[in-house]
């Protein structure tokens, strides 16, 4: 996979399987092949050079596979439903003031196999490996795994990066009485809708409220959902529970 | 016939007023209630146990398996017309009797139960038990003794009471462990740049290792032939096969790489005239 500028890449969406299709993603290729009346192949190499392969039984005529990102939760494996965005710069926030910002939060690409009323993740791949590992909020018995990324501020909603990450939105308010400095955001990341045109993504946004409750100061996060014409994103994982809203103790 | 057959059996009488069709229905009604907790049991292991967490399942199940037993024995003694209440002091007797006879036994079935309200571990947790040299993981908490299935593959099965008293150190508890390795380099080396190629060698190839807690590296030993650094790292807590077995692999291959020399043992000898 020589220099990604001179490849056109697939965009996401939905793609009919009628004998052979191929995708191209970065640093991976994705290949569908009949192989039979009612069997096809699935073959998949990603950058670290795994391969994987499956025979993919089925009966319909109406086969179709869906390329869509998904929340940046399976690679390396599937440990956690939060998220560490580390701030590549920090941000200032003065008593009783509120921040709106964009970020590149990290995201996965899920492919999806749809046929009758079946509608069933079939694998899942990461473009960007290198910017997909853990860490650990809290203390080590009694911290929350998180899956961690370092991040940069986006501009708007078209300054994702192709098939790497999708643009959230956040909002920060402090209504403590005395300033505060954000450096990381942590949070569920299973209410967080995705969205797609062609190759870019966004992500639900959230907003983070930093409040007095009694005696402690506490950051409220909670999902608000995109106002966007995109695409719905499908959801990979189905039977996670939902946490919608988390409160965790400020540093 | 069969009426006849009763009436016979109805009339041989064993011990007192205990005939032999007393016996019989007694028999059917304990066989029946052994059947009954045998199909409770399969049934809820079937349907309900999938969904509950294993070792609570597992209690609930002997539970409604020694429930049906009893009933069954209540109604085995009443249908023997056997008067219970002169049992209950004979029994308290008794009690006291088999207790002394059988202590460590006795000792197992209370250790049980402390173990199941404590739950210092719950089935499917990887232990280590110092005390005994055991590590694995636990398969079940029972009566008298628990399982352990070694991480040979075998299964040892430890008296409660000894395990209800020995150290139980939980490897599963924590949210995340840490790994080490200590690796030496020569003394002509740069520690800083060893320290780095180390550090990115373990970031881009095991991604199973925390970025936060990031690597520690510390300067452990000023040894004979190398100075020693230890490191640590932190994965999340079920993946240790990806993370400690190939931790010193990975140090070696980026010392190797960077042209970095991990010492032989060696011995500089000065001679008297030097």
């Amino acid at each position: 996979m020589s220099d990604a500028s001179e490849i056109t890449f697939s965009n996401y969406g939905i793609y009919d399987l009628s004998d052979n299709l191929e995708l191209l993603l970065p640093n991976t290729l994705i290949k569908f092949q009949r192989i039979s009346g009612n069997a096809f192949s699935y073959f998949r190499e990603n950058s670290e050079g795994e391969i994987i392969e499956k025979i993919i039984p089925t009966e319909s005529n109406d086969v179709k596979i869906e390329l869509v990102p998904i929340q940046p939760l399976n690679h390396p494996a599937k440990r956690t439903n939060y998220v560490f965005l580390k701030l590549d710069k920090e941000i200032h926030l003065g008593e009783n003031s509120a921040a709106s910002i964009f970020v590149h939060c990290p995201i996965e690409i899920g492919i999806f196999l749809i046929y009758d009323d079946n509608h069933e993740p079939l694998d899942w791949v990461t473009c960007n490996p290198l910017n997909s590992r853990f860490s650990l909020y809290g203390s080590p018995d009694t911290g929350t795994l998180c899956k961690y990324a370092e991040v940069s501020l986006a501009t708007d909603y078209d300054d994702s990066v192709s098939y790497v990450n999708g643009v959230m939105h956040i909002v920060i308010e402090n209504t403590l009485s005395f300033a505060q400095t954000i450096s990381k955001v942590i949070f569920p990341i299973t209410d967080n809708n995705l969205y797609y045109n062609n190759s870019k993504s966004i992500i639900d946004g959230i907003k983070i409220t930093m409040k007095k409750r009694a005696a402690v100061n506490i950051a409220e996060v909670k999902p608000t959902p995109v106002d966007t014409e995109w695409a719905l994103a499908s959801i990979w994982d189905k039977s996670i529970d939902s946490v919608h809203h988390m409160e965790m103790t400020l540093e | 016939m069969v009426l006849e057959l009763l009436q016979s059996l109805s009339e041989m009488q064993l011990v007192g007023e205990l005939t032999v069709l007393s016996l019989l229905i007694g028999g059917i009604i304990m066989a029946g209630g052994i059947i009954t907790a045998k199909i409770a049991k399969l049934l809820f292991h079937k349907y309900y146990a999938p969904s509950l967490p294993k070792d609570t399942a597992q209690n609930i199940s002997k539970l409604i398996y020694f429930g049906i037993l009893i009933v069954s024995f209540l109604g085995f003694t009443s249908s023997q017309g056997i008067d219970l209440s002169g049992i209950m002091v004979a029994g308290g007797i008794f009690a006291v009797v088999i207790g002394f006879a059988t202590q460590s036994v006795v000792s197992n079935l209370i250790s049980g139960l402390f173990l199941i309200v404590e739950k210092p571990a719950k089935h499917g947790d990887t232990i280590d038990l110092p005390d005994m040299g055991i590590s694995g993981t636990l398969l079940d908490i029972g009566t008298f003794s628990s399982k352990v299935r070694r991480f040979d593959g075998t299964v040892t099965r430890i008296p409660n009471d000894k395990f209800f008293t020995s150290n139980i150190r939980s490897l599963t508890l924590s949210t995340v462990r840490r790994a080490d390795a200590v690796v030496g380099i020569s003394y002509h080396s740069d520690i800083e740049n060893a320290i780095l190629v180390m550090k990115n060698e373990i970031l881009q190839t095991m991604p199973f290792v925390l970025q936060i807690p990031e690597p520690e590296f510390r300067i452990d030993e000023l040894g004979d032939s190398s100075v020693n650094i230890h490191v640590f790292v932190w994965y999340p807590k079920d993946d240790w096969s990806q993370a400690q077995p190939i931790l010193l692999a990975t140090l070696k291959r980026a010392l190797d790489n960077a042209s970095i020399e991990i010492p032989f043992p060696q011995r500089v000898i000065w001679s008297g005239k030097d």
